[in-house]
């Protein structure tokens, strides 16, 4: 299954076709609607459904290097558009279906800051988003061509189309642009990753050497393929690697966790990559009664990335589930970003994580020492070594390598590292430099495993979602009472939720408890507007936020001035 | 028309102090009911008056008028 790639001009097509002609009744796509049975794609019948949608878009004028946006909820038909947008030389990138709690003006002005940086050509999408998105078509804001409707376009498809297709099959290079990424968020901040086939192929053949993918393996996920871990770990590598991936609805998925063990049982799944606060929900929210039944010793690997991973969400799940066939040495991490195309480290299979207890207090100065007896430990989890064709490294502020067992800033260079973020030269600049990309991550190594303990960016990442304080200080900073710009947000760790939850600290003249109470749900509902739900609301009086030598409101110290007020007051009321 | 003692289920649930609910009113409505926290409103309400929803049951709620009728439907069906 592994191939060498240097030998061959080989784009993401060309696998595809030759998994359908090799397995063509395999299973590709299980399409997992709950209480229905699951549509299932074979290799073959999905590349069929792909080469009809190619005409489709032939007929409608896509051309190649058009960048094409997904914005579908869970649909079967979502993974044969996928595929024909990458066969007429164009470039998918799947956005997220607006929460009902996103307004339509925010959710306008994400696509539209989207467009200026990605370029979006082209909207494909449902009926219901046509009179949100259509007054962008004709902005002068905005780069969208046109919008489509796939869900409702039929069998019939052009008579010269197929040799028109043929055609632009041979065009593809292996340096072609094969898809766009974007970081989650909602107001235009995100960062589009362009990668190329051959990262992409590059990426699937080292990282599935590395978690010994065989052809008897199955992905089953619930994980929004708007996400990196869920487009190349859950989709893109089953799909090119050859085998079935099961996809599940996210949306049904949190509401009802139990789907997922369902969908792995009934399926015989193998492998699962999850962030971690799934891990948590699944362990405290699942009853008995879901499990009844339920086995689940077929899954080999449940990989815990996109958050900073947690040994008490791993030994919570281990306990939930071990009498349902959960074997022990299921438990497996990595570290992964966008940027790198995935993952860029990964334990090895079959051996649970290595765990390290270290002094609390001495990480806080960049040491990793054992705890001593009495001291406060903090159980670090390893993300493994890295895959082939990626090298790390840790790195203090001069960009000079630290001493194994000194915290620094995670670089990595790597065979499939992206080609820069897309019309974002100063961005990439910030990020990029000698062909390694500075993460914004902190973490060691130790044993030559590397362990990710937090962030140089100030980003907040809530049940895998990242989240930027930007958005959220813009709205609070606008709500009456809140006085204007001085505001921070912060992800503020939660035990029970096994993530991180938004807290904000926000200045302000009202001062009885009543004014004060109707202040914070009104701060609340702002962060509604952009799909952010505000966790903790502290309100202080003016001036006491501190400020950055830049003069705007300092995150990292107001933070941790005001959790150490909080267990002052704590301490004082115990 | 919502029962006083399912508006205190869920507002214990969403730690809030308080919030109108009438048959109409959604999730994405209420400060705090998010998708993270629905499971922990449905296993509340369900703590509460001692039913069981059906997967399906849950995913087929739209508000919380319907999550009244099936509260009720439960209930009915218990005594």
């Amino acid at each position: 299954m592994i191939k060498d790639l240097r030998d061959k001009n080989e784009t993401v097509w060309n696998r595809w076709c030759e998994n359908a002609s090799a397995h063509p009744d395999r299973d590709a796509v299980i399409h997992w609607i709950a209480g229905e049975e699951p549509f299932r794609w074979t290799f073959s019948s999905l590349l069929s459904a792909a080469k009809d949608t190619t005409a489709h878009l032939i007929e409608r004028g896509i051309q190649k290097g058009e960048v094409c946006a997904i914005i579908l909820r869970h649909n079967k038909h979502l993974y044969p558009l996928y595929l024909a947008i990458s066969c007429v030389g164009a470039i998918p990138a799947i956005l997220a279906y607006p929460n009902p709690r996103l307004h339509p003006d925010k959710f306008r002005q994400g696509i539209e800051g989207m467009s200026q940086r990605s370029g979006l050509d082209w909207i494909f999408t449902e009926r219901d988003l046509e009179a949100t998105i259509q007054p962008l078509v004709a902005g002068t804001q905005s780069t969208i061509k046109g919008l489509h409707f796939p869900l409702e376009w039929g069998e019939e498809r052009g008579s010269d189309s197929p040799k028109k297709m043929e055609a632009i099959e041979c065009t593809a290079s292996d340096s072609d642009p094969f898809l766009l990424q974007h970081s989650s968020g909602t107001t235009g901040l995100q960062k589009p990753v362009l990668l190329s086939h051959r990262a992409v192929l590059e990426h699937v053949n080292r990282y599935s050497a590395a978690i010994a993918l065989t052809e008897s393996d199955k992905v089953v996920s619930w994980l929004p393929l708007y996400h990196d871990m869920g487009l190349i770990a859950a989709f893109h590598l089953p799909l090119i690697f050859g085998i079935p991936t099961v996809q599940i609805d996210p949306f049904e998925w949190v509401l009802v966790p139990s789907l997922l063990l369902e969908a792995v049982a009934k399926e015989r799944g193998t492998i699962s990559w999850l962030p971690n606060f799934a891990y948590n929900m699944m362990a405290d929210k699942i009853t008995d009664e879901e499990l009844s039944g339920l086995n689940l010793e077929s899954w080999r690997l449940l990989i815990n990335c996109s958050e900073p991973v947690r040994d008490e969400s791993h030994r919570r799940f281990v306990e939930r589930f071990r009498h349902y066939g959960l074997r022990s040495p299921v438990l497996s991490c990595c570290y992964a970003m966008a940027e790198t195309t995935f993952a860029a480290t990964q334990t090895l299979p079959n051996a649970e994580p290595s765990l390290l207890a270290v002094d609390r207090s001495e990480l806080s100065k960049g040491n990793i020492k054992p705890v001593a007896h009495g001291g406060q430990a903090r159980i670090c989890v390893s993300s493994g070594r890295p895959i082939d064709g990626c090298a790390v490294r840790i790195v203090d502020e001069n960009l000079n390598e630290v001493p194994d067992g000194t915290v620094g800033e995670i670089a990595i260079a790597s065979v499939s590292l992206f080609d820069g973020y897309r019309n974002y030269p100063e961005k990439t600049a910030e990020v990029m430099r000698d062909g390694w990309y500075y993460s914004g991550d902190y973490g060691f190594k130790s044993d030559g495993e590397y362990f990710v303990i937090g962030r140089k960016k100030d980003i907040i990442i809530v049940a895998g979602n990242n989240i930027y304080p930007e958005d959220v200080e813009g709205v609070v900073g606008k709500v009456a009472g809140v006085i204007p710009g001085r505001v921070v947000a912060f992800g503020e760790e939660s035990e029970s939720l096994g993530s991180e939850q938004v807290s904000v600290v926000a200045e302000t003249a009202v001062a009885d408890e009543s004014g004060q109470k109707t202040l914070r749900l009104a701060i609340v509902k702002a962060g509604m507007a952009i799909d952010v739900t505000i966790g903790k609301v502290y309100l202080v009086p003016p001036r006491w936020l501190i400020k950055s030598s830049a003069g705007k409101p300092s995150r990292k110290a107001n933070k941790e001035r005001i959790l150490a007020a909080r267990e002052d007051l704590e301490l004082r009321n115990a | 028309m919502i029962s006083n003692e399912l508006k205190q289920a869920v507002l214990e649930a969403l730690k809030l102090d308080d919030w109108e609910f009438a048959d109409e009113t959604t999730a994405a409505q209420v400060p705090g009911w998010d998708s993270l926290s629905h499971v922990n409103v449905i296993l509340a309400v369900e703590k509460k008056f001692g039913v069981r929803f059906k997967n399906l049951e849950v995913l087929k709620l739209k508000n919380v008028g319907d999550l009244q009728r099936l509260l009720d439907s439960k209930l009915e069906h218990r005594s």
